[in-house]
Order: C-alpha cells, then structure tokens, then sequence
C-alpha cells in the first residue's frame, strides 16, 4: 500500500496554514468583490424563488409521511421483539443487521434493487403478477423510494431505543393487570405507552431532525430529480454551495432548516407535555 | 402436553410470520448484494431479469469484481478510511473522555452551559452543520487534507455523554481518597477513573469509529481529490461511473459493510448501549 503523501498528512502545520490563508483573503478581498451587510436581503429572495419554495414543499411532505411511518413501524417492530425466547432473539439480531450499513451504501444497493430494468424488486414484484415500476426514474415514485431506503436503514436504529425503554417497564405492571381483567390491547394503551412517552418523546425529536436533514440517498440516487420531487432543502442548499457557488443563499437555506427545525421541535415538545 | 404445545404455535404463527417480513425486508437487499459481488455481471443481472432464487447464490463464484476493483485503486479508499477513522477514534477517546471526566466530577463555571451545548451537538445531525464547517475548514487552509477528515470528528457529543454517565457512578469516596494521598486529577482520571471504565471505552471507540467510517457528507465535501477519498464517498462514485459494472460496486459494497458488521456483531451490547443511552437518561 502506497503511503498518503505527506502534503495532505502533515503539510505545513495548522496554525500556520490558518495564517497563510487569512492573508490570502484579506489579498483577495482587496482585489475583487467584499462581503457586504444586506440585512434580511438574502431571505427576501428566497421567498420568490420557485426552486426554494418547491424544495421546502418537498421537506414537508417527506416528513409528513417518513417520520409516522418509520417510529410506529419501529414500535410494533420494538413490541414484537420484546421477549427474551431464544427464537426472538435470533430475530432480533437478524432484523438489526440493517444498523451497520451506512446510509450511502444502503442507498447504492436500494438504487440497483430499483432498477426499473433489471431491478430485483420489479422481478420480485412480477412474481405476483404486478407489471415493472418506474420507481427512481418517476417524479411520483421517486420520493417513497427515499422513504424506502431511509426506513429501511433506520428502522432498526429506532426499533433498538424502543426496546430498551420497554425492557425498563416493570414487568409487575402488567401482572397486576392482567389479574385485573385487562387485555393486551388495554395494557398497552393504558401501561406501555403512559411510562413509553419519554423514549417516545426522544425518539420523535430525533428522528425528525434526522429525516429533515436526509441527504444522502438523494445524492447518491437522483440528485434531486427526476423534476426536483426530491429535492429536499438539504440537497438544495448543497447545489447552491458546491454546484452553483452561491455559499451565501446555500447558507440562507441551512438557516430555515435549523429555524423550521427547531419550531417543529418545540411544538413537539409542548404536544406531548399538554397530553400529560 | 403435546396438543398444547401446538396451540403455542398455531398462537404464534402470526407473530412469526410477521417477523420473517421485516427479517427477510432487512436481508434480502444485502444477501443479494453479498452474492452478486462473486459472480460475473452477466450472471448477476440474468439472474434477476429472468428471477430465479440463485440470484441470492454466489454461483457461479469468482473474485473478478474484487482483483478488478483493487486494479482501479479502491485499495487506496480503504486505506485512507482505516487511517482516518482509526486516528478519530484514538483521539477522540482522549478528548471525550477528559471533557466526559469534567462534566461528571469537577466543578467549575459555566458547567451546565457547556453541558446544555454538548448535548445539543448531538442532537443536531452532523449534516446541518457540515457546509458552514466547510468555511471554517477553508479559512483554516485544511480542506483537501487529512485534518479537514479527522478534526471535525473528533469531540462527539454523544461520546462525551457516554463517558460522562459512566464516570458519574464511580463513588465520590474513591477519588477522595487518592485525593487526600496526594493525587493530582490527571493521576486520578489515568490511574483510577479510566481502568475502571472498560465497557464505556468499548462503546465509545466503537461508536467513534463506525461514526467515521459511514459519515458521507462532510467528506464529500471537505476533500476534493481523487487520493483522499474514503470508502463511502469512492462507492457513491463508482455507482456513477460503472453503472453497468454491478459486480465490481458490490464488491465494494461488500468491503464497506463487511467492517462495521465485524466490529459491532460481536460487540453488539457495547455499540447498542451507546445508541439506546441518548434515549434514556436525562
């Protein structure tokens, strides 16, 4: 194995490259264009801007559907497998496989997986006599592929914290219970989701700060098309960086996530409290 | 008995049933990326179009895709992720551990502050803050080097937590001790506090190292040259440039995944306590 050469390792050292490049900017600001105030200008722009507002549309709808889909799939998911039997067990460890895979190689192998031409889904598909989808290739489809990939990958990340929230319920609880006359549907209406909230709480918060920031599978399958439906707001505010040089509306954009983001939190936050 | 044991099943058969889904949902796109990875593309894509269940079967077998991929310089992805995940989770051990041995035993201003924005970090998906880091690398004069990779990913959040909950419950009493025999606090945290804290050494170094091995965004954007790509980033391009060659992406799929799965199968209690703490503790 060849080494790295040593310009990339070591080069000149860190607080020396800091000072070399500060004295190259200030040269280049002199030279050419400065930074300069423009108040809520940026912000301004975006609001008329048809590329942004689809992008935000696109956001929304993707955490409209993938946040409810992927926290009660990992709850029935954390439910089934909350026993300690020997064949649960195995599937537990089977079904949490998916948590070592990085998102960008779950998203190469979902992308050949959908391939509408020689794509293991559609001839899985065809098996039940269901004719070949377009999948990525369609501006329809293409945005519950990402909810595919993305649940796929997450589903066990959730499912796992689930979990440990539901081993720490007494197990007493729901003896007395079950003594009482109570089924398994009371018990988990009345028993496991009450003493759940918290977990439930975090695992809300998290996964939608998560899936708001989803970049990856969009990158790495459709850039964004096919006619930008899935284009999220993170996508964009890369293009805007590094394919159009635009830093200062890719950093507007970063700035209404974290601000939508935060919002969404806290009603979050103040939802759950008020159902205490 | 017998009869009885019978109706067990018959209850549990939805239950199973339902669990084989989400089990095979979770396998079958990795078994036939596993297998696909051996044998020739031709093979790989008849197999599907006309579906047959050999298409989860490495056969014929061949390590074509692999040679071939070595050949192209893939070796050198793996290289450069192994260095970089390696060295941020060698320094990250001792950064997080430090700032974790901090919040847990030492008193000083402006703790709970700094706590509040720790726990912050982690909430906050690296994503969001990646194209502002961008800047800062830049001004730094570090992007297209291995500092731009290492640097950013060295003080985690969560990591410092992990730390910080376990030390929390070393008793008091011990650290007074050696306090009261002379010790000074690094002795205390080197000879004390960290032979003591093996399992959050565990889930810490594991958790570092997987973060850094499948991060994507901040090294896709902080390293532009073909020489410093890590493993993820290399695969993201392959899939663009060899769209037709299968055999040789999931040979690279397969390596990239291969380490992870490795590290965190037999240590699986470790790298889930780091996951589930975030969910549970205050």
């Amino acid at each position: 194995m060849e080494p790295i050469p040593r310009k990339h390792w070591i080069g000149t050292p860190l607080c020396l490259r800091g000072w070399q490049r500060n004295i190259e900017s200030k040269k280049r600001k002199y030279n050419g264009a400065r930074e300069i105030f423009v108040g809520l200008q940026n912000y301004i722009s975006l609001v008329n801007d048809a590329i942004f507002l689809n992008s935000l549309k696109v956001t929304l709808v993707l955490n409209l559907f993938i946040n409810p889909i992927q926290i009660a799939m990992a709850l029935l998911l954390a439910l089934l497998l909350n026993s300690n039997t020997l064949s649960i067990r195995v599937f537990r460890t089977l079904i949490m496989i998916p948590i070592g895979i990085s998102l960008a190689i779950a998203s190469v192998i979902w992308g050949f997986a959908l391939n509408p031409h020689a794509g293991l889904v559609n001839s899985m598909l065809s098996l039940f006599g269901i004719p070949h989808q377009p999948f990525l290739t369609s501006s329809t489809q293409a945005l519950w592929c990402v909810i595919l990939i993305a649940t796929w990958k997450g589903l066990a990340y959730w499912m796992v914290i689930f979990l440990a929230g539901l081993q720490e319920i007494p197990e007493q609880l729901y003896e007395a219970a079950i003594i009482d006359g109570a089924n398994s549907w009371q018990c988990f209406w009345g028993i496991t989701l009450p003493l759940l909230k918290r977990v439930l709480l975090f695992v809300l918060v998290a996964d939608t700060t998560a899936n708001f920031l989803l970049f990856v599978p969009i990158f790495v399958l459709t850039r964004g098309g096919p006619q930008m439906s899935t284009n999220v707001l993170m996508h964009e505010s890369y293009s805007r960086a590094f394919v159009y040089s635009d830093m200062n509306s890719a950093l507007t954009i970063v700035t209404v996530i974290l601000v939508i983001l935060l919002s969404i939190i806290g009603i979050q936050f103040k939802l759950l409290k008020a159902s205490e | 008995m017998f009869s009885r044991r019978v109706k067990g099943v018959i209850r549990k058969a939805p239950l199973y049933g339902v669990l084989t889904l989400f089990t095979l949902f979770s396998l079958l796109p990795l078994i036939w990326a596993f297998s696909s990875s051996f044998k020739p593309t031709e093979r790989a894509m008849a197999d599907v179009t006309s579906f047959s269940l050999k298409a989860f079967l490495p056969v014929p077998f061949t390590l074509r895709a692999y040679s071939a991929l070595f050949k192209a310089g893939f070796g050198r992805s793996i290289w450069v992720t192994f260095i970089v995940s390696l060295s941020t989770m060698a320094l990250g051990i001792i950064v997080c551990s430090l700032a974790g041995f901090a919040f847990a035993k030492i008193h000083f201003p402006f703790k709970n502050a700094l706590f509040i924005l720790v726990l912050i970090s982690f909430l906050i998906p690296f994503e969001a803050i990646a194209i502002p880091l961008y800047l800062v690398a830049e001004r730094l004069g570090i992007l297209n080097t291995l500092y731009a990779l290492v640097l950013p990913g060295i003080a985690n959040g969560l990591v410092i937590f992990l730390f910080r909950q376990f030390f929390m419950g070393i008793p008091n009493e011990l650290l007074e001790a050696a306090f009261v025999d002379g010790a000074s606090w690094i002795k205390i945290y080197s000879k004390i506090v960290m032979p003591l804290s093996k399992p959050a050494l565990v889930s810490g170094s594991l958790f570092l190292f997987v973060f850094q091995w499948e991060a994507f965004m901040w090294p896709l954007i902080a390293v532009h040259e073909r020489d410093l790509r890590v493993i993820q980033v290399a695969l993201a391009y392959l899939r663009t440039q060899y769209f037709v060659a299968w055999d040789q992406v999931f040979a690279g799929v397969v390596i990239s995944a291969i380490v992870p799965l490795v590290l965190i199968f037999p240590l699986q209690s470790y790298y889930i306590r780091a996951i589930t703490l975030t969910g549970l503790k205050e």
